[in-house]
């Protein structure tokens, strides 16, 4: 694996020392004939909170969709580039789609329960990849919601059905959908602009636990709340990586003049 | 604004709200006739064709809903065989065409390319619109000799299955059960899928990309997540195919064969309520013609049963979910 300091031309070096989870490489993006990411290129760290902010329609969420490659599932998108993680570059055919979405969870802007009971929830993506018995699947989903704060809310109607849950318990749940697969990275798209800021606040508590174990990233709109979860920001404008650097000094003293701007709330 | 003198405005207040709770009520009071009208009508056709049907149903009583007889000459009524037929028949198209437009639907809203949805999606339209007599001429004309030319492949094929094979095994007339039965399918299709393309595009993009982001596959995310996200309405769906397949007239009429059989094999002909109906009421009179409304009524309870079922069924399945 490569280490940072060794690719890292933004020199962001010495920051917080860590191994390279996801290495994007000249990643281009294209809707039909739009191209929506330009020659993108950074190195996201594991175990570390990586936020990505930006106007509306700067490409966030984009990058974050072609990181499990969710957007193959429309026709007419298409990625080229190298994404590799742990060295493995996941945009080629042949990585499996499979092994790709237990490797990376991903959790969306509004809470989306299925149409199940709040235990089917975490155990349909189990299922998909493993084969366990009825006991082991009850310690795992058991797991799962403790590790989403939410075991204690839910225990007792873990047989009713998740619509039922309030907005912040419902992306909780989604959480916990996410890491019951046991991913190794965890995307999450704008996790919170659906919600109050109290359900807002547990959710950033929960990243900040779960960092421990994942490599998380998560694109979001709220300046405040990239600088209060992430360890590094990345900065996008126009489809391109303006500045990707720990998050104390994109705050503080950005680089680019555009950074500035942004950050300091001249446009977007 | 602020030169409008404030001291006029209470009155006009108070008279426009007035006027709006007058036009409110009128508007309830409309709506709730419209749908009483629905109701009105529904309960009278019922009760007209049970006073029709009086002599027999309250007459022969249990001997009509039990007898497979139907002998205009001595006036030996039973009601079985329509009854048989209809729900066989019924039950044949809802075999064939609730999957056919389970794919159809899915094709054109998951998987299709945009400039084929709308060419596929007006063909099933178009096909619902063509009325049911020629569906009956084209039956007759050209599927039926169709039927019997490879009745005896399905003798040799299907009809070697046991327990199954009955059912394939018969004379190669082209006319019967397992006809009416296709034409029916094909009859009931465009209704069933529409409705199953309309609730498939109401499912949230984001509940299909939170499956697929799990490792689900199309057949998956359709499977566990499209389908119990659409379920009620795709039951609403096919029994609203059903409910046209079990009242379905010319088109059954002209293919099914009308014998009064009750028969172990689809290859035979057979009738339906309303087929009989259809063949009989010219020259009915009396008795004939009390046990044909009678018949009209026990459709009428056919349908109302099936519904109930579909009801059922229903909430037995939410219930399963936790809901």
């Amino acid at each position: 694996m490569n280490d940072i300091a060794a690719n890292d031309p933004a020199g962001m070096a010495g920051v917080l020392p860590a191994q390279t989870k996801i290495a994007v490489r000249g990643l281009d993006f294209f809707y039909g004939g739009a191209r929506a990411l330009k020659e993108i290129s950074m190195a996201i760290p594991e175990k570390q909170v990586t936020a990505i902010i930006g106007p509306s329609g700067c490409g966030k969420s984009t990058l974050l969709r072609v990181f499990n490659r969710i957007y193959a599932i429309y026709p007419g998108l298409r990625a080229s580039g190298e994404v590799l993680l742990d060295g493995e570059n996941v945009l080629d055919p042949s990585y499996s789609m499979n092994r790709l979405r237990s490797k990376v969870g991903m959790v969306f802007q509004k809470p989306v329960p299925f149409p199940m009971t709040i235990f089917e929830n975490v155990a349909y993506g189990i299922r998909h990849h493993e084969k366990l018995s009825k006991a082991d699947m009850e310690v795992r989903v058991e797991q799962a919601l403790r590790r989403a704060a939410l075991w204690d809310e839910v225990k007792d109607k873990l047989k009713r059905s998740a619509l039922g849950l309030s907005g912040g318990q419902q992306q909780r749940l989604c959480i916990a959908r996410g890491i019951a697969l046991k991913p190794e990275v965890l995307l999450l798209d704008e996790p919170t602009s659906a919600l109050d800021p109290i359900a807002t606040g547990r959710i950033e508590q929960l990243v900040e636990e779960l960092k421990r174990d994942y490599t998380i990233v998560i694109v979001t709109h709220n300046m405040q709340q990239a600088a209060r979860v992430s360890d590094r920001t990345a900065f996008m404008y126009m489809g391109e990586l303006i500045e990707f650097d720990a998050t104390e000094k994109i705050f503080t003293k950005p680089s680019k003049k555009q950074t500035e701007d942004y950050i300091t709330g001249r446009f977007g | 604004m602020s030169s409008i003198p404030a001291t006029t405005e209470p009155v006009d207040v108070d008279r426009r709200s007035r006027t709006d709770a007058r036009h409110d009520a009128l508007f309830r009071l409309l709506l709730k006739a419209c749908a009483l009208l629905v109701l009105a009508a529904l309960l009278g056709a019922a009760l007209s064709t049970l006073w029709g049907g009086r002599e027999v149903l309250f007459g022969h009583g249990l001997h009509f809903l039990a007898s497979d007889a139907w002998n205009p000459v001595t006036d030996d009524y039973g009601a079985l065989a329509p009854i048989f037929g209809t729900l066989v028949t019924s039950l044949i198209a809802l075999v064939l065409a609730v999957p056919t437009s389970f794919g159809i639907a899915l094709f054109l809203t998951e998987i299709a390319p945009a400039w084929l949805r709308g060419p596929v999606a007006t063909a099933i339209e178009l096909l619902a619109s063509i009325p049911s007599i020629i569906y009956g001429m084209w039956g007759l004309f050209v599927f039926v000799p169709f039927m019997s030319r490879i009745e005896p492949a399905l003798n040799d094929t299907l009809g070697r299955i046991p327990l199954v094979g009955k059912l394939f095994q018969g004379p190669p007339i082209g006319l019967g059960l397992l006809t009416a039965g296709i034409v029916l399918a094909v009859m009931i299709l465009p209704f069933i899928c529409s409705v199953m393309r309309e609730v498939f595009r109401t499912v949230p993009t984001r509940l299909k990309e939170s499956s697929y982001a799990l490792g689900s596959t199309t057949w998956e995310v359709v499977w566990d997540i499209v389908l119990p996200y659409t379920r009620s309405a795709v039951i609403g769906g096919i029994f609203l195919g059903l409910g046209r397949a079990l009242g379905e007239t010319m088109a059954v009429t002209f293919v099914l064969g009308n014998s009064y059989n009750i028969t172990s094999s689809l290859l035979m002909p057979g009738t339906s309520i309303s087929s009989s109906i259809a063949n009989e009421f010219n020259e009915a009179v009396g008795t004939h013609r009390s046990a044909l409304i009678a018949l009209g009524f026990l459709l009428f309870v056919v349908t109302f049963v099936v519904l109930l079922i579909a009801r059922l069924m229903l909430r037995r399945l939410a219930r399963r979910e936790g809901n």
